[in-house]
């Protein structure tokens, strides 16, 4: 269970997220939503370790993540892919994960070994399987498409083996097409894995299809929380946000 | 570092490269090398050669920094510079075994890296190099200024005792070759080991995308130190062979156009493969000889050839070649696929 | 280490206004070259390593058409114009090649020039030391402050620096040029996007910034002696000013470069041979406490 309290952080005066407080149960699955500016991605980064935030806590089972390093943000369970996907070019996707993996288990710094490790290799195929991946395990990331850089992205983020998910925009930059073949790739892992996933998106079509429970961030606030009708039906949010433009937003 | 550096991995064989077959190749080349000194026995070539083994380890170590960890070093010459005056004075004050004083010279210098490293690669990106060229001028001044001990700009005077080791006698210009041949091989194949484990594409990993690297848990100030310390012994052990080249040293050898001239040597002999930085070594050798020997204006000559290749050809030697030989493979590779659809 | 020596001067007058005179003259050539630097770092975000070439040349310029015309005054116009333009050529030629590609290409299209200059001028003024020697209008007996000997030249140095100084303080902060500079450093493409030449910009911010280094190298020439590779000091010293002062900042250039020269002044007499090394620790002990420098911005 993620829990997150009182969280708040401003850059130079501006208030990024201001008294934060939600809950995400262990294997839910929700959708963050919020105008532009609202401080989703600042949200995420408070949660994993990007940032430290000024004030609140953020809470998994019970420990409190608040002021560690990202190396131990990251053994206590929460993985992260990025907006703009954060992929190593040079590498192919196969020397990405069992880089990644590598890492993971520990073997970073270890200069004696060739690379990869062969305890590394059984992981691998698992999670390019998971994300389709595994017809391009000897492409160079540099050359993957636009798709294929965000689904690797995730994948550097599935290799820790994390307890929560948090998915920035998986679908940023897709067609329409693709944006529902990335959501419903996105929505299996989540039922396969059965992992706490949180993920950012701006579509509103997807989000009120997919996502069973739903949080509005407006200026750092929390203006609503709760199921697809719930939140489409509230004033609040229909005001702020949803106008008359909803489902034409792409990122 | 930019895109326009990072090349694809360069595989010259199928398949990962293996300690196994790095061996072989090493003792090919050593015995060739041996071989043709054998037929060639010219004072001149065996000089090149123990120059260009001893510029090849500094700057495939100075690569290990740049090409494969992104951490770009203005002033990585003063590990070599410290590498000779180190294995130098000990060898002239403490009287010790030449293997001794080389293992002296490792330690010390890693007990240096460790400290300038430590404070260096607190800085990102630009301000990284600038600390590291403030550092080694700071050493350069120190030599020159200390001259007791280091006997200032005329450099180490005396010479450097040679007492002959294990049968080796590097007083005698064939033993001196080969042991120069057979380190540049040996610390050749321990940088590639470290530059092809799993270390090494952590470096990769931190040179591609350090926000990332971290995300996984990387700690990425200790890579970096551990890289940073790496090089410098390495560079150093370079600096031992050039002290035992010249018998001496001088405050050139950790001077800004030492670490210049790393930076040509690795960016005209190819950041992206293993091999470039020896090629590179080679080739500014060459021209170093070249140059000299044709005319008096070194430093014309020199200039317009380093500007006809950053501007004209942008990439090292072994980049170009690189290049060719995958571009000639995926070529391969597309006619199998086409004859198998036909 | 001399440090009876130093002690001793610092507690004299005389000593004090002379090693004073002579810091702020170091430092006030240094701050002009500085400035140059450090507006071509904070507009194009290039490290120009060539700089120590511009006042180089500067300098010999200065040299050949005072000998040529007799005239100081000409000889400083000549050697701004001369700089100038050869900068404009340097940038447009050769540097915009190398723009936004690795630093260690333009480092080494910088070390190239650096190589050829210094062979130039070893082929065209010879490579011996040359001078020229105190313009006759500078000949008079120096002034006495407080037993201290202070040439006249000295303070014409000083006026002229800090005139230049203001003048590029005004251009910078109150002329259209300044502002297109200013918000090319910030944002190079909204400034294109407005239609104006980014390429005419960087030529000309490279101008500034060559003609500053060529006029300093001018206004130093009667009191130093040229030759080839006289720029690499200068370089290397330029650089330490803007690390300390900032990259970017002219005022930080400015004050970076009279604490340079006053450490130079006055550590010389301390510690005669490890002068240099004085100033590269203050560079390594400003970057540790505060890398973008004593006025930088934040990274």
């Amino acid at each position: 269970m993620l829990q997150v309290n009182k969280l708040s952080k401003s850059f130079g005066g501006v208030a990024a997220i201001s008294d934060v407080t939600l809950g995400f149960p262990t294997g839910s699955l929700t959708a963050i939503i919020g105008p532009n500016g609202a401080g989703k991605s600042t949200f995420f980064n408070l949660i994993s370790g990007g940032l430290v935030p000024d004030a609140g806590e953020v809470m998994l089972d019970g420990k409190n993540l608040v002021g560690r390093n990202r190396a131990e943000i990251i053994a206590a369970g929460i993985g992260r892919a990025f907006q703009i996907a954060k992929i190593f070019p040079s590498l192919t996707v196969e020397e990405t994960l069992l880089g990644a993996i590598g890492a993971h288990q520990g073997h970073s710094a270890n200069l004696w070994q060739r690379f990869p490790l062969p305890r590394t290799r059984d992981k691998v195929g698992h999670v390019a399987g998971m994300l389709g991946l595994a017809d391009k395990m000897h492409v160079l990331s540099a050359n993957l498409s636009h798709g294929d850089h965000k689904l690797l992205d995730i994948a550097l983020a599935l290799v820790l083996e994390p307890r929560v998910l948090l998915l920035d925009e998986p679908t940023a930059g897709m067609g329409p097409d693709e944006r529902w073949r990335m959501i419903d790739r996105v929505y299996q892992l989540w039922e396969t894995e059965k992992m706490t996933l949180v993920f950012i998106e701006h579509d509103m079509d997807i989000v009120f299809k997919i996502a069973p429970s739903i949080r509005v961030l407006c200026y750092g606030r929390v203006l609503a929380e709760g199921t697809p009708d719930e939140i489409r039906n509230s004033p609040q949010v229909i005001e702020a946000y949803l106008g008359t433009d909803h489902g034409a937003n792409a990122a | 570092m930019s895109n326009e550096t990072l090349n694809a991995p360069s595989r010259l064989f199928a398949g990962r490269p293996t300690l196994k077959r790095d061996v072989i190749i090493a003792v090919a080349a050593v015995a060739a090398l041996i071989l043709l000194r054998v037929i060639w026995p010219s004072p001149a070539v065996t000089d090149f050669a123990i120059r260009v083994a001893a510029y090849a380890i500094f700057a495939t170590s100075l690569n290990l920094l740049v090409g494969y960890a992104g951490m770009v070093s203005f002033g990585h010459g003063m590990f070599f510079g410290f590498g000779a005056y180190c294995f130098g004075l000990v060898m002239q004050r403490l009287a010790l075994p030449i293997p001794l004083a080389i293992l002296i010279t490792v330690a010390s210098t890693a007990v240096l890296a460790l400290v300038i490293g430590a404070i260096c690669i607190r800085l990102k990106d630009i301000y990284f190099s600038f600390i590291t060229l403030a550092f080694q001028m700071l050493i350069y001044s120190l030599i020159i200024a200390w001259v007791p001990l280091t006997g200032g700009d005329q450099g180490l005077q005396g010479g450097i005792p040679r007492p002959p080791f294990l049968g080796i006698n590097l007083a005698n210009p064939l033993h001196l070759y080969v042991f120069a041949i057979v380190m540049l091989a040996v610390c050749l194949l321990i940088m590639r080991h470290i530059a092809e484990s799993s270390f090494g594409y952590t470096l990769r990993m931190i040179r591609d995308n350090t926000d990332r690297a971290s995300f996984l848990g990387i700690n990425v100030y200790l890579v970096r130190l551990m890289a940073f310390v790496i090089a410098g012994v390495f560079a150093a052990l370079g600096g031992v062979i050039m002290a035992l080249f010249v018998s001496g040293a001088y405050p050139e050898f950790s001077n800004w156009t030492m670490s210049g001239e790393g930076i040509f040597m690795i960016m005209m002999g190819g950041i992206s493969t293993f091999i470039g930085p020896t090629a590179g070594a080679i080739i500014l050798s060459l021209l170093n000889d070249v140059v000299t020997r044709r005319t008096e204006h070194h430093g014309l000559a020199l200039g317009i050839v380093i500007l006809v290749f950053a501007l004209g050809l942008k990439k090292g030697v072994t980049d170009f070649a690189a290049d060719w030989w995958r571009a000639r493979r995926e070529g391969a590779v597309g006619k199998q696929a086409a004859e198998a659809r036909s | 280490m001399d440090l009876n020596a130093l002690g001793a001067c610092l507690v004299s007058p005389s000593c004090l206004v002379t090693q004073t005179t002579s810091g702020l003259i170091i430092g006030l050539l240094l701050f002009l070259v500085a400035a140059g630097l450090t507006l071509i770092f904070g507009v194009l975000n290039v490290v120009n390593f060539a700089h120590g070439s511009f006042y180089m040349m500067g300098a010999y310029f200065a040299f050949t058409v005072y000998n040529v015309t007799g005239s100081y005054a000409l000889a400083i116009l000549g050697a701004a114009l001369g700089v100038a333009l050869f900068s404009v050529v340097f940038e447009r030629f050769f540097m915009s090649r190398v723009y936004g590609g690795n630093v260690l290409m333009q480092l080494l299209v910088c070390y190239a020039f650096i190589l050829i200059l210094d062979d130039v001028v070893k082929i065209v003024w010879g490579p011996e030391f040359k001078s020229m020697g105190m313009p006759d209008y500078f000949r008079r007996p120096p002034l006495f402050i407080a037993g201290g000997v202070v040439p006249v030249f000295y303070l014409f140095l000083m006026g002229m620096t800090v005139l230049i100084g203001i003048g590029l303080w005004l251009i910078i902060g109150y002329t259209r040029f300044g502002k297109v500079v200013r918000a090319a450093a910030v944002n190079p493409q909204m400034v294109s996007a407005l239609g104006i030449n980014t390429g005419l910009v960087y030529a000309s911010v490279f101008a500034l910034g060559g003609l500053l280094a060529g006029l300093a190298g001018a206004l130093a020439v009667p009191v130093r002696s040229l030759v080839s590779g006289m720029g690499f000091s200068i370089l290397i010293e330029s650089f330490i000013v803007t690390v300390i002062g900032g990259m970017g900042s002219i005022v930080g250039a400015l004050v970076g470069a009279i604490l340079v020269g006053m450490v130079r002044s006055y550590g010389s007499i301390g510690f005669p041979l490890f002068v240099e090394g004085l100033m590269f620790l203050l560079m390594a002990v400003i970057l540790v406490l505060k890398p973008s420098g004593l006025f930088g911005k934040e990274a």
